[in-house]
C-alpha cells in the first residue's frame, strides 16, 4: 500500500520534471547559432527560398508559439518530423531506442556482475593486495574517457587479435531476428535463433564493456565504502558470534545491508550509461539513440533533438523510480513506518 | 572445570604500534557458576569477553591459554572456532537493536545457529525456534518469527538475543552488559530471565557489567578489573562486605545507597592510565591513597585474603607491610575507611 502511494506520487512528479526539461531543451536548441532552413537547402539556396522554408517550418513565429505548437503535438502523440531523415521522430525513436536500451542494459548487467563482487572483495580484504588491485581498477574505470577506452579496445581486440567484432550489431550480411522487442539478443533468444544470438552477444561485448567501465568504477567504490561501514556494525559481530563462516557473513548478512546506497547509485549509473552511449555508439558505429542524437544536433534537427532528450529523460526517471521501489522489497522497515 | 583462562594477554595495534589491552589475566569458571567481571569503561572487561570468543580485530595479538573443557581454543583455527561459537560458547551483547540484523526476521536469526551447528530438518528447527521464543518469555511466538527487529521493543529484542544465544544450549554464556541499554524495569525482567535460565541449565555464565546491582543479583563470584588487569577476585558476598583492594573499595563507595541521601558519593581522583603508557608497578598507584614505594616499581601479584578471595595489592604482602612500616592488613579496615 505504502509502495503504491509512493509510486503514484513519483509518477505525478514526472509531469513537472518533463515540462521543465522540454522548456529547457527547446530554449537551448533554438538559441544555438545556425539556421536549420539554410542547412536543409544547402549552400546554393536563395534568401527567398530560405525565408519561404522558415515560414513553412514555423521558425518565424515567436518561440513560445513554437513551443506551444510542439507540446500540443506531443499530447496527440505527434513528436514532429525529423528534418534530416524526413520521417516522423516517433518512428525514428522506436527504431533506434531498442539498440541503445540493449547496449545500456548489457553494460548495467556487466556493472552489477563485476562492480558488486569487486566492492565486496575490496571491503573484506581492506588494505590487502586484492583491495589495492580493485581500487586501482575502479579508479581507472572512472577516470578513463570512454571514447579513448573504446578506441583502445578496438585496436587490440578487433584489429590486432581479431577475436571480437568492432562495429554494428550483427555480422555483415546477417539478417536481424524477427522483430519482437527490437533488442537483437532478446528477439533471437525468443525465436531460438542461435547464430544470431551468438553474433549479437559478441557485438555487444566491446561497446558494452567500454560503456560499463565508468559505472563499474562507480559501483565498486560505493559498494566498498558501504560494505566497510556495514562490516563494523554490531549485527555482523553477532553473526560471527553465532559461528557463521566469513562468506556467509559477507554475502548473507552484510551485502543485503550494504547494497542499499549502491541501488540508488545504480539508477544514476544507468543515466550515466545512457549519456555515455552517445560517445560509445559513435566509436563502435552502433545504430542507436546516441548516434541518432549526434546526427540530429549536427543537422540542427530540432524535433529529433527534442524527441531524444525527452525520451532519455523519461527512461532515466522510470529507471530511478524502479530502483527506488526496490527499497520496499529489500528493507522491511519501509513497509511498516 | 568449564573455563580456565591462563595468562591471557591482548595487544591491539593503534597508530602503528601495539598497545597492551589485557595483561596476563587468569580466572576460572565452573559449570553452573556465574562470574561477574566489573570495572569502569576501558578497563578491558569487554575485550576479555571478545577474546574468549576470539572475536577480535584482525591486528590483535592474543597470548596465553583459553581452556574450554580442557581444549585450548586460543590456538584454534578459524574453522574450528566457527564450530564452537554459538554452539558451545554464546554471547549476548549490550545493544539489542544494533546487534540484530535489521533485514532478517526474528525467526531467521534464531534459526541460523541451528542451521550452522545442528543437523535438523526445517520442521524440527521451526519447533525449536518456537520453543526458544516461549522459553525466553516472548508471547505469540508464531507471529513473532515473521517479524523484524524494528517491530519489537528493546526488552523483547534482548529476549530474542538471549534466544539466539541459547539456541544450541551452550555450556558457556558470555553476557556483555546485557541490561545497560534497557529501561530499569526491563532490566529487572531480563535479569530475572537470566536467573531462571541459570537455574534450569548447568551453563557457566560470565556477566560483564559496570553495574554492581546486576552483580549482586545474579553472580556467584566477582572479578574486579582495572586498566587491563585483575585487581581483586572473590565470592560476591565476601567481596561486597569485605572489599580489600583500594580500587574495589573506591568502586563500591561510588554507588549511591538508598537512605543515605545526604552522604557525599565517593569518587576516585585521577584517571585510568592509557593503554601503551602503563606505569611499571601497580596500575592503580597514581590514584591510590595508600601508595608505597614498592607500588611504583613492582607489579603486585595476587595475595590470598581468604579462601577464594584474592587481591592484587602490596598492602596484603605481610613482609612488605612489615618492612616498610605501613599499615598491616588487620589494621586496614580502619585505614581504608578512614
Amino acid at each position: 500500500m505504502h509502495a503504491l502511494r509512493f509510486v503514484a506520487k513519483r509518477l505525478l512528479l514526472m509531469i513537472p520534471i518533463l515540462i521543465g526539461i522540454s522548456i529547457l531543451t527547446f530554449a537551448i536548441s533554438n538559441t544555438i547559432p545556425g539556421d536549420p532552413a539554410r542547412l536543409i537547402l544547402g549552400p546554393k539556396a536563395t534568401p527567398e527560398g530560405i525565408e519561404e522554408l522558415r515560414e513553412d517550418m514555423g521558425l518565424n513565429d515567436p518561440l513560445y508559439v513554437q513551443y506551444g505548437r510542439y507540446m500540443g503535438g506531443i499530447l496527440q502523440g505527434d513528436l514532429g518530423e525529423s528534418t534530416y531523415s524526413q520521417r516522423p521522430v516517433l518512428n525514428d525513436l522506436l527504431r533506434y531506442t531498442p539498440a541503445t536500451f540493449e547496449l545500456t542494459m548489457f553494460a548495467m548487467i556487466v556493472t552489477l556482475l563485476v562492480g558488486i563482487p569487486f566492492g565486496v572483495i575490496s571491503a573484506s580484504r581492506k588494505d590487502k593486495l586484492a583491495d589495492q588491485f580493485t581500487r586501482v581498477f575502479a579508479l581507472l574505470g572512472v577516470a578513463m574517457p570512454a571514447f579513448w577506452l573504446g578506441l583502445l579496445f578496438l585496436l587490440f581486440f578487433y584489429l590486432k587479435l581479431g577475436i571480437l567484432p568492432g562495429s554494428g550489431r550483427l555480422d555483415g550480411g546477417m539478417a536481424p531476428p524477427d522483430y519482437i522487442t527490437g533488442m537483437y539478443t532478446v528477439d533471437a533468444l525468443l525465436t531460438g535463433n542461435w547464430p544470431v544470438f551468438y553474433a549479437a552477444v559478441m557485438h555487444l561485448i566491446l561497446p558494452g564493456i567500454t560503456l560499463a567501465a565508468v559505472t563499474i568504477g562507480m559501483i565498486t567504490r560505493m559498494t566498498r565504502s558501504s560494505m566497510l561501514s556495514v562490516l563494523k556494525s554490531d549485527y555482523i559481530r553477532t553473526a560471527y558470534a553465532k559461528g557463521a563462516p566469513e562468506n556467509r557473513v559477507l554475502y548473507g548478512h552484510a551485502l543485503r545491508n550494504g547494497v542499499m546506497p549502491v541501488i540508488t547509485l545504480l539508477g544514476m549509473a544507468f543515466g550515466h550509461a545512457l549519456g555515455g552511449s552517445v560517445l560509445v555508439e559513435s566509436v563502435f558505429s552502433w545504430p542507436g539513440l546516441g548516434q541518432y542524437a549526434v546526427n540530429a544536433i549536427t543537422y540542427l534537427d530540432f524535433p529529433a533533438v527534442m524527441g531524444v532528450t525527452l525520451l532519455i529523460a523519461i527512461i532515466f526517471i522510470m529507471v530511478n523510480l524502479i530502483v527506488d521501489t526496490l527499497y520496499f522489497f529489500i528493507d522491511p522497515r519501509l513497509k511498516h513506518d | 572445570m568449564l573455563l580456565d583462562v591462563k595468562d591471557l594477554s591482548l595487544s591491539l595495534k593503534k597508530n602503528g604500534k601495539y598497545a597492551t589491552i589485557l595483561d596476563r589475566i587468569s580466572f576460572q569458571v565452573e559449570k553452573g557458576e556465574t562470574v561477574g567481571i566489573v570495572g569502569e569503561s576501558g578497563c578491558g572487561k569487554s575485550m576479555t569477553a571478545l577474546s574468549l570468543m576470539r572475536l577480535l580485530p584482525e591486528k590483535a595479538r592474543l597470548d596465553g591459554d583459553i581452556n574450554l573443557l580442557d581444549e585450548n581454543i586460543a590456538a584454534y583455527s578459524k574453522r574450528k572456532l566457527e564450530k564452537i561459537r554459538g554452539n558451545q560458547v554464546s554471547m549476548i551483547f549490550q545493544d539489542p537493536l544494533t546487534s540484530l540484523n535489521p533485514l532478517q526476521t526474528v525467526g531467521t536469526q534464531i534459526e541460523e545457529s541451528l542451521i550452522l551447528h545442528r543437523n535438523m530438518t526445517k520442521e524440527e528447527r521451526r519447533t525449536r525456534v518456537l520453543k526458544l521464543l516461549k522459553d525466553v518469555g516472548l508471547p505469540r511466538a508464531e507471529e513473532l518469527v515473521n517479524e523484524y527487529p524494528h517491530q519489537l521493543s528493546g526488552g523483547m529484542r534482548q529476549r530474542v538475543m538471549i534466544a539466539i544465544a541459547m539456541a544450541c544450549e551452550p555450556q558457556l554464556l558470555i553476557c556483555d552488559e546485557p541490561t545497560t541499554a534497557l529501561d530499569v524495569t526491563i532490566q529487572a525482567q531480563i535479569l530475572e530471565l537470566m536467573g531462571e535460565i541459570k537455574r534450569q541449565t548447568q551453563m557457566g555464565i560470565i556477566m560483564i557489567t559496570h553495574d554492581m546491582g546486576v552483580v549482586a543479583e545474579v553472580c556467584d563470584r566477582v572479578i574486579v578489573m582495572y586498566a587491563g588487569k585483575i585487581v581483586e577476585e572473590g565470592p560476591v558476598l565476601e567481596l561486597f562486605q569485605n572489599p580489600t583492594h583500594p580500587y574495589t573499595i573506591g568502586l563500591l563507595d561510588s554507588i549511591p545507597k538508598l537512605g543515605q541521601r545526604k552522604q557525599k558519593l565517593g569518587s576516585i581522583p585521577g584517571t585510568v592510565p592509557a593503554p601503551g603508557n602503563m606505569p611499571a608497578g601497580c596500575r592503580f598507584a597514581e590514584r591510590c591513597r595508600h601508595t608505597m614505594d614498592i607500588c611504583r616499581t613492582t607489579v603486585p601479584p595476587m595475595f590470598d585474603i581468604k579462601a577464594g578471595h584474592q587481591s592484587a595489592c602490596w598492602l596484603f604482602d605481610e613482609k612488605g607491610g612489615d618492612q616498610d612500616g605501613v599499615v598491616r592488613s588487620d589494621e586496614l579496615e580502619t585505614a581504608l575507611h578512614h
